[in-house]
Parts: structure tokens; sequence; C-alpha cells
């Protein structure tokens, strides 16, 4: 009795608290009841591996794997420093072919002369597979980081200014008419009009590239690395480590879907002006 | 009928041309010429594709003219300029600012501070019975009320003119017909001259002095019809009055014979 009426004391005094941590539990819940079906698949990876349906040398069971993610991860920070060396690279590539990507694309939506001298260029390279080019800039740019950013902003630049230009070019005319009658300057109608305009279009390019970031870096170290995340997962396959390479995997992918996230939160609260279909 | 003040806008032997890929020159404006005098409300009304829009445009300093010219106040219009107001059709209000933000768009681009803009844009919301809309977004609005901005947003730069370019086109007849009268009560406050294309008969015969018909094919003035309805107006009672209708069937016969003509 009297355990119970502390513990109500407590819950009562906590009442902010406990209702935030309610609030939390139930988010949690509430996420892992909408990914179900990962959690069903996680489950048979379990079971198929300890029943031994399948060589644990080609697949481990998921526990193993996380033991190994945790281990790597967060007391030896092998894969953390491997990890960081991959995001260093990605981030880069990514960060160049953004500011530059979205300079250009502005430019070539609003100048006929920047429009017709890069429009040729980029049809020309963009059906290009970005890797088949990477040999290439490993002759130019070595092994090292230089020639992975490379191929990193390769493949984040094209679907970032093809976005920004089209995104340049679709803002209504009368929008920019509108601002002009009232007495903007052509770079407050940039400004206050065309970037605002095009921005939807630019951040779906944003996350295209960030998709595109993430192959390029996997398959750029797996190609020539001695660090990152791609290298660990060819490394670890060649050492008969699944369960490294499995963490190494899941790492990547867990990286991924995050940006993505993020980048859709982001864009969200962006956009909260534009009418959204899924509401 | 004040007619006899001095010309506002002065519009003088202006003809548009296109260039198309396969047929050549096309000629939308054919040396168009006549004068808006000061406080005057002018209507122009004519068939889809006489050009009313692009002379609009041209008024504004929007589109250039391949020859002729625009005087406003004696002055050539050289590109648009927040004197000359715009309202144009197509809902052109700027859907990722606040409602609030749109009307204070143009005081916001010649550097008032942000305190001040904000009263302004207040000032004139309250006048088109939209304060409590303020931090709306535009698609959380109709598009009666839409246009209302687009209105503020004009009156927010004090122009001296106001250029409108079928402001009540999309919407639907009833609010139409609220928005004439609101448009004519705040019209008859001040009396700034208007330029007003409309393709809707009853609108021009109701609003304006003077309406300029125009003929397509290439676009031209048709005919010049004065308005001597009284004011202060009101649409109920005016389409009661038999002068409107003698003048709305002069304007639509003049209008038909256009259509049929190119129909």
């Amino acid at each position: 009795m009297s355990d119970a009426s502390d513990t109500n004391l407590i819950v009562a005094a906590h009442r902010g608290q406990g209702r935030a941590i309610a609030k939390f539990i139930y988010a949690c819940v509430n996420s892992i009841l909408r990914y179900y079906p990962i959690f069903i698949l996680i489950a048979l990876w379990e079971l198929t591996a300890r029943l031994g349906l399948v060589d644990p040398a080609f697949m481990p069971p998921f526990s193993s794997v996380m033991i190994t993610l945790f281990q790597e991860l967060f007391v030896s920070h092998e894969l953390l420093i491997h990890t960081g060396y991959s995001f260093a690279r990605a981030g880069t590539g990514f960060g160049l072919a953004a500011i530059i990507g979205i300079t250009l694309g502005i430019m070539m939506g609003r100048s006929r002369m920047v429009e017709s001298f890069v429009d040729p260029l980029i049809s020309v390279i963009f059906p290009t597979p970005k890797l088949a080019l990477f040999p290439l800039m490993m002759v130019f740019l070595g092994i090292g980081d230089a020639s992975k950013i490379a191929l990193i902003f390769m493949g984040c630049f094209f679907p970032i200014i093809i976005n920004t230009y089209t995104g340049v070019k679709s803002v209504d005319k009368y929008f920019i008419w509108n601002a002009r009658t009232k007495g903007a300057s052509n770079f407050q109608v940039l400004l206050t009009v065309v970037l605002p305009g095009a921005l939807p279009m630019i951040f779906s390019g944003l996350r295209i590239a960030t998709s595109m970031a993430f192959l390029m870096i996997v398959a750029s170290e797996l190609i020539a690395s001695n660090e990152g995340l791609g290298y660990i997962i060819l490394y670890a396959q060649r050492s008969f480590n699944p369960e490294l390479m499995f963490s190494g995997i899941i790492l990547v992918s867990a990286m991924g879907f995050i940006a993505d996230r993020l980048l859709l939160r982001l864009g969200h609260w962006l956009f909260s002006w534009q009418e959204n279909e899924d509401e | 009928m004040s007619s006899s003040a001095a010309p506002h806008l002065s519009i003088c032997n202006v003809t548009m041309k296109y260039h198309t890929a396969n047929r050549g020159d096309l000629l939308a404006l054919d040396t168009i010429s006549f004068t808006v005098p000061t406080g005057e409300f002018v209507s122009i009304v004519g068939p889809s594709g006489c050009g009313k829009s692009t002379l609009l445009y041209i008024v504004a300093g929007l589109l250039r003219a391949t020859s002729g010219e625009v005087l406003s106040k004696g002055v050539p219009v050289a590109g648009p300029s927040p004197d000359r107001g715009v309202v144009l059709q197509n809902f052109s209000i700027f859907p990722w600012r606040r409602i609030v933000e749109n009307v204070a768009y143009g005081p916001e681009m010649t550097g008032l501070g942000k305190r001040e803009r904000h009263a302004l844009a207040m000032k004139y919301l309250r006048l088109v019975g939209l304060a409590d809309f303020a931090d709306y977004y535009p698609r959380e609005l109709s598009g009666g009320m839409k246009q209302r901005v687009a209105i503020a947003q004009m009156l927010a730069c004090n122009p001296s003119v106001f250029l409108m370019d079928e402001p009540f086109g999309a919407l639907d007849a009833l609010t139409r017909e609220i928005l004439q009268d609101q448009l004519l009560q705040l019209w008859e406050q001040d009396r700034k001259t208007v330029l007003f294309v409309t393709h809707s008969i009853d609108e021009s015969v109701l609003l304006s002095d003077r309406i300029i018909i125009m003929g397509r094919r290439p676009g031209h003035i048709k005919q010049i019809v004065d308005v001597s309805l009284p004011r202060p107006r009101r649409s109920a009672e005016i389409r009661l009055l038999p002068e409107f209708a003698r003048l709305r069937n002069m304007v639509s016969a003049l209008i038909r014979e256009e259509a049929e003509a190119a129909a």
C-alpha cells in the first residue's frame, strides 16, 4: 500500500517528465508497429541462422552481428573510424556538388547564355555511368581521397544541377512579374521569388544526391581503399568475418536511411506553405 | 465625366509583333493609341486573343512594344514601377509567404523597416477585410480572398494608377459581384486612375467611366464608349437602370461582331 502511494507521489511530482516518457514510449511503439515487416525479416533471419538452415559462415545470426557491430563501434572504435572516413568523403563530395550544382543550376535557369553553354555538356556527360569514370579519376587524382571525392561529386552534381535548373525554370512567370511590378530588383526577384519557388525541386535533387553519395562512397571504397565502410565490407568478406561484413552493410544502410529521413523532415518544415498530398 | 483632366497614361501608336517559328511575324497589336485621364476608370474589353492583356503588360512595363510608346504622367515607360500597381489574373501572390508578408512585399523591396511595413500591411488587410487571415498561407484561402490579397498587395505600394488584368476572371459569379462592389467602394474613396482588362461586358459597364472595345487579328481599337451612369454605383442598383441595359447591349453587339467574324 505505502509503496503504491509513494510511487503515486513520485509520479505526481514528475508528472511532466512522466508524460514526456510516455510520449516517447508511445512514439517508439508506434514506429515499431509501422516498420513491422522489417522486424519479421530480422526474426526470420535470426531463426534460420539459429536453426542451422543457412551456413553461419555466410549468414551469422542477427544477434551476433549486432554484438559485433556494438563492439566495433563503441568498444574498439574500429568501425567508428571507418565510418568517419566514409562520412567525411561523402560529405565533402556532396557539399561541393550542392554548392556548385545549385549555383550553376540557378545561373542556367536565369541566363540564356549559361543555359546554352552548360545544357549540351550535361546531356552528354549525364548518361555516362559515373563509376565508369572512376579508373580515369584514379589516374588523374591518385587512389587517395581526391579521386573518391571526385566520384561522389560527379554522382551528386547531376541530380542537383538538373533539379535546380528545372525548378528555376518552372517558377511561374506571373510570380516574377508580380514581384517586378512591386519594385523588386533582379537580385531581389532571385532571392524572394526564384529561390523559394525552386526550393522544393532543389530539395528533391538533394535527396536523390544523398542516395548517390552513399552508392558512390561504398563503390569507390570497394574498388580501391584502405579505409572506409566499403573497405571494411570487402576486408571482412576476404577474411571470413561475416559478422563484421554484415555490420558494415547495416551501418551503411542505416546512415543512408537516417540521412534521407532528416532531409525529408527538413523539407516538410521548410515547405509548410505547400499542399501536402499525404495530409 | 472628368475627361478634361490631364492624361495620366498616354498610349501612343503601340504596335506589338511576335516572331513565330512557322507563321512568320504575328501582329498582336496594331498602332493602338488612347489616353487615360487622371482619376478615370477605363476598361478594355474584347474577345479573347485581341491582345488586351498584352496591351496592359506593355503599359505596366513588363513587355516592350515593338514600336510606339507609353507615357505615364508624361514620362516614357521603360520598365515596371511600383507607381503603376498591377493585379494579375492568375492568383500571383506568393504561396511561400504568409498573407501579411505578401501584402508587405512591395514596401519590403523598397526598404521599409519590418515594423512599419507590417503595420502598413495590416492597414490594407483591414481595408480588404482580411485582417483575421494575416498569418495564413495563400493555399488556405479561397480564390476571392486571394485576389483581395493581391489588391491589398498592390495598394501597399501606394500606386497612382491601377492596372488590373481580369482580376475577377477566375472567380464564381457571386464572389465576382461582391468583389466588384468592394472595388467600386474602394475606388470611389480616392479615385485613382484605373486601366481594367476584362472579358465581362457587365463588369466593364458597371465599373468604368469609359470602355475601350478591342477587335482582333490584328488587335485594334474598335470603338470607345463613354459610360455616364451615376456614381457612387452599387452593383444591384446599377443593373436595374435602363441605361445600364442599353450600354450593355451596345457593347455586347460590338464585341459579338468581332467574335463572329473570327469564329
